[in-house]
């Protein structure tokens, strides 16, 4: 298989006016103006596949952002390089637009006022998708999600996860080869989710089409993605399979218990008793984080019910969630 | 790919429009109210226009009909940057809110993909009134008719729209380095208001900048020179077709430069 997307050391920093406080602060902004560089995008390479999902993770104010306006073509890298599809976006952006599809999750493409089915119409002028190929993405479509309660509704009158649904499907229209999904699931609820969840496999098993997937809903990662990307203050901390990466923390597994007495008097004894493990507590339960290589949960549970009486207990294995976490707070050791 | 000429680009701009229109029509009461106020606004435009004329027989040599010619000429020229341009009024809140990123992936001409966004039915009123009223003072003022002269005004009014419209895209633009360009689209848009009368009763000043700093004066008066002072056409309008296509790209130009500068906030 073929890299669609190339990216080779590629930085983009942005001038950014330090704005000094308060009001004399912001009088003396407007005659000596000071600037600082904010490097959002720091060195970063990775290649992907035709035909990958790649779940594009960070924290708020990482870049995934700026990473995606420079692969769409909006912003030009301060350095490095980015091909997609053969094409540099920045130069070629209208070009390298007909061999993408971009879907942010809080802003429709589409027509307002017009009927779903009206604006396919006018995309495929707009892309010049062929009949034959229109009529068959139709038809997929169609077997696919519900879509004939939706080609007659004007966008406006949409609810936000039919309209999220519709925009995907617009992105995917003219089989563009990279679609770009920001946060598609944000503010749906669960089976709007799942549903979206599932048009995206299944359009991406069906038509190949590389997908790059921002969220951070892990949900949407475990539904979909086989290959997650990391970064966060512009640099990048990980790029792997998703097992992989819990294979980073597989030996950790969550023990919650319930005590008898007031919880956060109780999380503060356990705290004390088990200085070397992480301990955190909620309404509920007391959650600790045991580290099977060095001590077994029952040995933790043994040692706590000498002090306490356990009243229940559960044991999780370690989330994408907690990974995800642990990585944004502690980094890839 | 095939190549994007002119052809493509008018198929996509009927399409949207017809479909526009379409779904403006299926909100009857919106739509008849609209209408109503159209017709009211531009009846008030020219009662307001009657009461200040009527009672002069003329006002630095121009007589009633003349200025009733410059009115409606100035009208007409003025209904392509209302109903094809409209959207311009939007893009500050587009590029501030950052929701201006969503019209940057498609593989067209980007202004041409915003402008086509938006027609504005309202100008349609505006157009027949304009139109009646050039009609009626050029019978009052006995023009006479021939094939050029028709050629004539249409050039005219098509120049003096690309003018218009020239000032508004630029003024609209330049929302990308400013964060309130609303007063200045405003600026302009108020400006307009003193096209339709003849330059000439202004102070020398102000008919210094309606010529070079802000060409209001070639919306109506240079171009109706050409049809009410044959005898006397100073060169400015001769050139006055040149000028609108120049500032027409040139305030494309600018308009695209500050929208390809633009690069978004935040997610």
């Amino acid at each position: 298989m073929s890299n669609i997307i190339n990216i080779k050391n590629v930085t983009k920093e942005f001038k950014v006016l330090n704005r000094r406080e308060g009001l004399k602060g912001s009088i003396k902004d407007l005659f000596s103006r000071d600037y600082k560089i904010v490097r959002a995008v720091d060195n970063i390479s990775m290649d992907i596949e035709q035909g990958e999902v790649i779940g594009y993770l960070g924290p708020n104010g990482a870049g995934k952002s700026t990473t995606i306006k420079m692969m769409t073509g909006v912003l030009e890298p301060t350095s490095g390089e980015i091909l997609v599809g053969g094409n540099i976006p920045y130069k070629n952006r209208t070009k390298n637009a007909q061999d993408i599809g971009v879907v942010f999750g809080q802003r429709s493409q589409l027509w307002w006022a017009l009927p779903l089915i009206e604006s396919f119409n006018i995309l495929k002028d707009i892309y010049q998708i062929g009949d034959n190929e229109y009529h068959n993405m139709l038809e997929m479509y169609q077997s696919l999600v519900d879509i004939e309660s939706l080609l007659h509704k004007p966008v406006r009158q949409m609810s936000l996860g039919q309209r999220t649904l519709s925009d995907i499907l617009a992105a995917f229209l003219h089989d563009p080869k990279i679609v770009f999904l920001d946060e598609p699931t944000i503010g749906l609820d669960v089976s709007m989710k799942a549903k979206i969840r599932d048009l995206i496999y299944a359009l991406n098993k069906e038509k190949n089409t590389t997908v790059i997937l921002t969220t951070h809903d892990m949900g949407d990662v475990d539904a979909l993605c086989r290959r997650i990307v990391i970064i966060d203050k512009g640099k990048m901390l990980y790029d792997n399979d998703i097992e992989h990466l819990r294979g980073f923390f597989g030996s950790y597994r969550t023990l919650k218990i319930r005590v008898d007495g007031k919880l956060s008097k109780c999380a503060d004894i356990v705290r004390k008793e088990l200085a070397n493990l992480s301990v955190s507590s909620d309404d509920e339960w007391i959650s600790i984080l045991v580290d099977e290589e060095k001590t077994t949960v029952m040995d933790v549970l043994n040692q706590l019910r000498n002090t306490f009486n356990i009243r229940d207990m559960q044991l999780e294995e370690i989330s994408t969630e907690d990974v995800i976490k642990k990585i944004y707070e502690e980094g890839v050791k | 790919m095939k190549k994007k000429g002119l052809g493509f680009y008018l198929k996509i701009y009927c399409k949207i429009l017809a479909q526009d229109l379409k779904s403006k029509m299926s909100y009857r009461a919106d739509f008849i109210i609209s209408t109503i106020g159209m017709i009211f606004t531009n009846i008030a435009g020219f009662v307001s226009f009657w009461i200040l004329f009527h009672n002069f027989s003329s006002i630095n040599g121009w007589g009633y009909y003349e200025i009733l010619f410059l009115y409606g000429f100035s009208l007409v020229s003025l209904t392509p940057v209302q109903c094809f341009f409209d959207n311009n009024w939007s893009l500050r809140a587009y590029v501030y809110s950052g929701d201006f990123i969503k019209y940057c992936f498609r593989p067209i001409n980007l202004f041409f993909y915003y402008q086509s966004e938006i027609f504005d039915i309202k100008g349609l009123g505006q157009l027949a009134f304009g139109l009646g009223t050039i009609i009626y003072s050029w019978i009052k003022l006995g023009l006479g008719f021939s094939p050029l002269m028709l050629l004539k005004i249409i050039v005219f009014l098509i120049t003096a729209s690309l003018i218009m419209i020239a000032l508004q895209n630029a003024a609209a633009a330049t929302c990308f380095w400013i964060n309130n360009s609303f007063y200045v689209l405003d600026l302009v848009t108020r400006f307009k208001d003193y096209a339709k009368y003849p330059v000439t009763i202004f102070s020398p000043v102000f008919r210094f900048i309606f010529t070079f700093i802000m060409p209001i004066a070639f919306i109506a008066y240079y171009p109706s020179l050409v049809i009410l002072r044959p005898d006397a056409v100073p060169l400015l309008s001769w050139l006055s077709p040149l000028f609108g296509c120049l500032f027409f790209w040139l305030s494309y130009k600018f308009w695209m430069y500050g929208a390809m500068k633009y690069n978004g906030t935040g997610s």
